[in-house]
Order: structure tokens, then sequence, then C-alpha cells
């Protein structure tokens, strides 16, 4: 057992309004820079719909994660090996265009003070702000299927409806039924990264006291093996400096005990961010599980971090008592490890994400039924007045299960069943209009009870700044120190000492070596 | 700026300041001296490659009475840096350039010390004196004995592409010189072209004595330690000498370009190839263009972006 531990996420759909605040507080603070402009690190899909960059989720073309199939059925990635990554090195085939991001644009502000005067009123045109000059139409943007805009072609190639049947189509297609939810991403700093193994530069790398992947500006050669490798398409490439850049979880603000920017802006407060203890001996094991498992193995990698044998093992490991006593508060680890309500987005990409969601519940199907609103087959369930049957859901649990636990549906049902166990209950609670022997029914199903339900809501609806944001000391000086004491005389040369180091660069990055 | 640039802008002042007090120092000047031997031995090692004392003209003029012609500044700026005179077109510089076969002289590298001592010497200088003793430099006689007539072409182009060595171990000329009769990829581009070199140079004479002293800088450095044996000299301006390779045939261009083209068109096909995945229109415009085909109810292809 080799312990580890990792600042780890999750993000409770249900809550999430689509505000795109998050997107904004993390475009201001890093990514509002020459080069930057198209890169969003954290940015909030409209599901279903192709996200960005355009049917990201498509490895058919982009080639990011891993397969089992190399040597003796082991993991390999699916973009190319030791050969591939030669023979491509100068001309990556696999990358995302320019238009499938989009092409930023500014406007030309200044023209509506010094046109000079005539008949028609001076625009403001559009100004690209990779080549300069004025753009007549733009095709793209960063959201540009936000709230099923345009649907009739991006959520119709949401590559998760690629299984779907033609019924399932038609109905979620019906106008009566539409349906979306939102998926705000941001790296998942996995466990098993395929953008540091694709790096032929060796220049991303998974820091080991936190987890937080990282790329060094000053290793990065440009060789973009890192946006293929990702099947996430979290690595962006920055065009002005020449190096690759991504979603740092704020790491500066972590280190001084805040939360991430977008974690602490959210508006639906959906996120929440605490360590988890993991296995590092188990992670080649929970990435070559067989499809159907790996949530599943993925759990089973973490730790439960009140248990006394693990508790010694992570002191042995030199992991502070801070971090443990954090573990043990986080709410990563209740909903991910105790709830088994959190599943990590795509497992199918075998990358071990840690960023967790919790699906969310489709909106009611309901009809007027001799006057009276009822949702549709909710008495067959027991699930009156509120809650239709799963069966039933706008959202097919198909698609759900190919977005959260590659493609086992039996899992989804499960996260369902508890999350309307806990509001049946609550109802029952609250408004006392059902009755006792459809509560017990819907916790029997959820495979709860009445304390662990009443621990859900609480930390679904009512949690504190506190309890969503369990950042511990990070103790990186303890991290730094163990790879070069601050006595070693040639340590001496590495500006990586408390009061040495900062935010930012010691020097700026730029292209070439 | 940084520290290190400061630094090293004063190490380079430093050794700037040494250096001219060394140029500068009477003792370098004195040792130097109006010295006709010093003068001769110069003449021997540096300008016996182009000149001859009264045994006439061979790619320079003779310089037999060159003092009585020419006043001495003139001749001290000249022999120290004859390409400074010409580039501010000095019109007697001009005029022997034109005289001989626009071969400018090069630029020796000789101090005023030594250009005084050569001029010393050619004052004083008996017609024929010039011609070296075989023991005194390691660089073979000079033009007058040089049997050009003699030498074989064939062995001479041998030695030129490098088939067969040249004994003391130098370079092949075509390392640095491209000429006609080698083939349709010539040599190299670092020195000039030899096609015409022995009508430019007036005489086979001329050219194997050019070969010998090898004066410009570049010929010296390469030659100094490995120089020709009289043989090989012979043969290998019997070889420049052929009239054959003062022609070059027109048509090995052609083939030239057309095997560039064969080449260009079979790394493309090549590279079209290995990288067929690629996709130039990206993922976004072929699914618009697949579901505008749809709609229309044409088949479901992606025309490219134009």
């Amino acid at each position: 057992m080799k312990i580890q531990s990792q600042v780890s996420m999750v993000f409770h759909l249900d809550k999430c309004i689509g505000c795109h605040t998050c997107t904004v507080a993390c475009k201001n603070i890093w990514t509002d820079r020459k080069g930057a402009e198209y890169m969003y690190w954290n940015n909030v899909e409209t599901k279903p719909g192709t996200g960005y960059p355009t049917r990201w989720e498509d490895q058919g073309k982009y080639r990011g994660g891993w397969v089992l199939g190399g040597k003796k059925g082991r993991l390999r990635l699916r973009l190319q090996g030791k050969w591939g990554t030669l023979g491509n090195i100068f001309y990556n085939p696999y990358l995302p265009t320019l238009d499938d991001y989009f092409e930023p644009w500014t406007y030309d502000y200044q023209n509506l003070f010094d046109a000079p005067e005539g008949d028609d009123q001076p625009t403001a045109r559009a100004i690209s702000m990779v080549t300069g000059r004025y753009m007549d139409t733009i095709e793209a943007g960063p959201n540009w299927d936000d709230d099923l805009g345009g649907s009739q072609v991006y959520a119709n190639n949401d590559p998760n409806l690629d299984h779907a049947t033609e019924e399932e189509r038609r109905l979620m297609e019906e106008i009566g039924r539409v349906v979306f939810f939102y998926l705000p991403r941001i790296c998942n700093h996995c466990l098993n990264p395929g953008c540091v193994a694709a790096c032929p530069a060796g220049a991303i790398y998974k820091r080991g006291e936190d987890g937080i992947v990282l790329v060094s500006q000053e290793r990065c050669r440009a060789w973009r093996m890192c946006i293929s490798g990702c099947p996430y398409k979290k690595t962006y490439f920055n065009w002005s400096t020449g190096k690759a850049e991504k979603c740092i979880l704020c790491y500066p603000r972590l280190e001084s005990g805040q939360p991430p920017a977008c974690f602490h802006s959210c508006v639906g407060r959906i996120r929440y961010v605490g360590l988890v203890l993991y296995d590092a001996d188990r992670i080649e094991a929970a990435a070559s599980a067989p499809q159907a498992e790996l949530v599943q193995a993925q759990r089973d990698a973490i730790l439960d971090p009140f248990d006394p044998k693990v508790i010694a093992a992570a002191q042995a490991a030199g992991i502070p008592d801070a971090k443990i006593d954090a573990a043990q508060k986080s709410p990563v680890y209740k909903f991910v490890k105790r709830w088994h309500l959190a599943l990590p987005l795509h497992p199918e990409f075998r990358t071990l994400p840690m960023l967790f969601y919790v699906p969310p519940m489709g909106p009611v199907l309901a009809k007027m039924d001799n006057g009276k609103y009822d949702t549709m087959d909710a008495k067959a369930e027991g699930l009156a007045p509120m809650l239709s049957a799963l069966e039933k859901s706008r959202v097919p649990l198909r698609y759900m299960a190919s977005l959260f636990s590659a493609g086992n549906e039996e899992i989804i049902r499960k996260v369902y069943r508890k999350l309307v166990a806990v509001r049946v209950y609550m109802r029952a609670q609250r408004v006392k209009d059902i009755p006792e022997a459809e509560v017990q029914k819907a916790l029997a199903e959820g495979g709860t009870d009445a304390r662990e339900v009443e621990a859900i809501f609480r930390l679904t609806s009512l949690p504190t700044f506190e309890e969503r944001f369990v950042v511990p000391a990070m103790e990186r000086e303890t991290a730094v120190e163990a790879l070069f004491p601050p006595l070693d005389p040639i340590a001496r040369n590495y500006p990586t000492h408390k009061g040495e180091v900062g935010i930012g660069f010691h020097h700026d990055p730029q292209r070439g070596m | 700026m940084t520290n290190g640039g400061v630094w090293r802008l004063l190490r380079i002042a430093a050794l700037a300041t040494i250096a001219c007090a060394w140029v500068a120092s009477p003792a370098t000047a004195k040792a130097a001296g109006a010295d006709a031997e010093a003068g001769k031995q110069i003449f021997q090692e540096k300008c016996t490659a182009c000149h001859t004392i009264g045994k006439g003209n061979l790619v320079g003029p003779d310089l037999k009475g060159v003092t009585a012609l020419r006043p001495r500044e003139w001749l001290q700026q000249w022999i120290a840096a004859p390409d400074r005179m010409l580039a501010a077109k000095d019109p007697v510089g001009i005029a022997l350039l034109h005289e001989f076969h626009d071969v400018p002289m090069p630029n020796l590298g000789l101090s005023a010390a030594e250009a005084n001592a050569l001029i010393d010497y050619l004052a004083t200088a008996v017609p024929g004196a010039a011609v070296p003793p075989a023991e005194a430099v390691s660089a073979p006689a000079p033009a007058t004995s040089a049997p050009a007539a003699s030498g074989d072409p064939e062995v001479g182009k041998e030695l030129f592409t490098g088939a067969a060595r040249f004994r003391n171990g130098g370079p092949p000329c075509m390392a640095c010189h491209s000429v006609g009769g080698i083939g349709a990829l010539g040599g190299g581009q670092l020195g000039p072209d030899l096609t015409t070199v022995v009508t430019r140079f007036g005489g086979a004479a001329a050219t194997a004595a050019f070969v010998g002293g090898s004066p410009t800088p570049t010929m010296n450095a390469v030659w100094q330690r490995t120089p020709l044996t009289a043989d090989e000299r012979a043969n290998v301006v019997a070889f420049l000498a052929q009239a054959a390779i003062s022609e070059r045939p027109t048509q090995a261009i052609w083939r030239l370009l057309g095997l560039a083209i064969l080449g260009l068109a079979i790394l493309l096909v090549a590279a079209g190839w290995i990288w067929r995945r690629r996709q130039p229109d990206g993922v976004r415009l072929p699914m618009l263009a697949r579901q505008r085909n749809t709609a229309r109810g044409q088949p479901a292809t992606a025309p490219r972006r134009t």
C-alpha cells in the first residue's frame, strides 16, 4: 500500500444553474492574456451538446485517454506509442483546429468615436484577436450551443447519443419533452493522466503531495501531444508563448488556504473540494478494470481515512496529520465513497478522473389527468406526488450512463434511487403529504436509511463554506524540502525555498528552448 | 540589463584595451623592423603564389622594379589591405584589377611593419631571387617550374573529386569547389566555381602557382599543413585546363530539376499517406456540412473548406 493524498472535487449538477460565473472568475484570473484568449480552463457545457472543443468526447477523432490492448492486454495510450510519437512529433494529426475551439475576437470600439459623419450609424466590427483582421461572420464561440442553441446540429451530434435508439432520440427532440442540463468542466487532475503520459518532453507532472497536474513552462517544447492525449481536451496550446497550459486548480490559492476561484465564486454552490487518500499501488489495476467495473474500481482505490490501518500507513508515508484530518472531513469522500452518489466523468477514458459529478435528476414528466397535474407512473413506484418513474425520465438513463458510468446503467439507477429517497423522505418530513409506507419503500429502494438521507440533505442543501471547502494547510515547504533540503549546498541553487517562491514566473515563458 | 550582461561588456572592454596596448607597443614594431631579410622571408611565404621578380607575370604582375614605379605610401597601403583600397575605388588598383583578369589580390593580413620589410626587400631584390630553394618552404616550388603540360587530366579529375587521395592527406578540391565535367550535381559551394579558372588566371602556369601557394586565407588554412606534391598539382591543373570542362552540359540542369521534382512528389505522397488522418477542416465544419446535406436529403459527405 502506497498512500498518497489528492485534492479532489465534486460538482453537484442538480444545483448548477448554468450562469458561467465560474468561467468568468477563471478567465479573469488566469487566461485573460495574449495567446490564452481561447482557453477555458473552466467551462460550462449544455448537455446534450457537442461541448468545447466540438465533440471532445469523440476519441475516434481526437485519440485521447487509454485503451486496454497493449502487450498482454495492458493499458496503452489510444494516441500512439513511442514510435508513433517520434513519427508524428513535428506534425501531430489528432488536434482540434482553431475552428473546433473558436477564433477569439474583440470589437473595433474606437470606430464608434472616430467614424466620420455619415448617414449610417457607426458600428464596432468584430476583429480577430489572432490575426487582427476584421471578421465578417462569427461562426463559433466558446459556448455556441448554450441552452440548446442550434440544437438541430449541436445537440444531435452529442457523442453520448451515438448509442441512443431512434425512439430515444425522437423523444428527446419532442418539443414538449425537450430537456437539457449543464456540465461544468475543469481539469480532472486524474490519477492516471493521459496528458502526462503523452508528453515527449516530460514537461507535465502530477504534484506528489496534492495530485495537481501541472505543465512546466520551462520544459514544454510545444509538441502538443498532451492536447491529444487528454481525453477531456483540458490542455490548451498558447500560440503566443508556444507552451501548453492547463487548469492549475488555483494552487496558489489552495496553498494559502482558499478554494480555487471557480469553486469560491460558484453561485449555485455546486462545488465541493476536499482531500482524499488513495492507494497509488492500485492505480494500474483500477485503470485496467473491465469497463462496467471501472467506477467501482476507482472507488476501491480511494481509502477510508477513518480506518486505523490507513491512518497508520498514511503517517508512515509522511502525510501530515492535518491532511489526514482534512481527509476525514472531506465532502468529496462522503459523496464518492460513503454515499456512492458522485461519479467520474467518462470513466471509460481510463484516466481515473478525480473530479466527480452527482448526476442531475431529470425534470418530471407529467400530464394533466382529469384536470389534475399527474406525474407519470409515479403512483406505481410510490413516488407521488413529485417524482416520475426513473424509466420515464426525460433524460434516458442510457445517456447518463454514457456520461458517468461507462455505460453501466445499474450504477446510475442506484444513484437515482438514493437521490429519490432523499427527496421523498425530506418531503415527508417537511410537507408531510407522503404516507410513511411509501417513505420506507423509497428508503429501501435507495439502499439507505433516515440518518444517511439527512446527512446527504444537509451537505447538499445547507452546507457552510467550511463544509464545502475543506482545504488543509498544504505544507508546500515540507514537500519542497523532500526534494531540495534547505541546507544542501547544491539545492541552494534552486529557488524553491519559502520566501523565494511566489506566484508567477521567475521569467516569462517564451518560445523555444 | 542583467548582471551577466554588464560583466560580459566589462570583460570585452578589458580584453580590447590589452589588445590595443600590445599592438601599439614600440617593441613589436621594432622587432618586425625594416629588414630586407625578413621581407624576403615574407615574400617567399606569401607572395610567390602569384608574383615573381623578373620572371614574368603569373596571376599577378611581375614585381621587378615596382618600388620605382609606385610611391612607397601607396605600396604600404596596398600590401597591407588591397581589399580596402579596391573598395575605396583606388584608380591604380582598379586598373591593375582589370589588367589581371579581374582576380583581386587577397588581404594577406600583413602588419604595417611587415609591409615595410617587404617593400625594402622588393627595392633590393635581385631578379630571380624570389625563387625559394626547395628546402626553404614546405610548399612546392613556384609556377615557373610547374610542369602544367605534363599533368594527367584523368588523374587530376580523380584527385579533384576525391576518388584518389592527396598524398599529404588534404581534402579533395570538390569539398569546396564546383567545376564542369564532374557530373550534374557539381561540388561544394564554399569556394568559387573553377570551371574557367585557367582562363581567368591567364594560363596553366599561373593557376599552378596559385594552387601551390594557397594565398587566400581559406586556402592557406586548409593547405598549409597538407600541401600538394608537384605531381598532384600538375595533374589537378591539367584537369582544370581541359577544354572539355569549360562547358557545362545544359541538360544536366533539367535532369537535376526533374530529380528534385520527383523527390518532392514522392515525399509529398508519403507524407500525405502517413498523416492521412489529420483533419484540416477539424470536426465542427464537416459536422455542419453533414447536417446541412442530411437536411437537403443529399448524401452525407463533407465538402472541404476552400
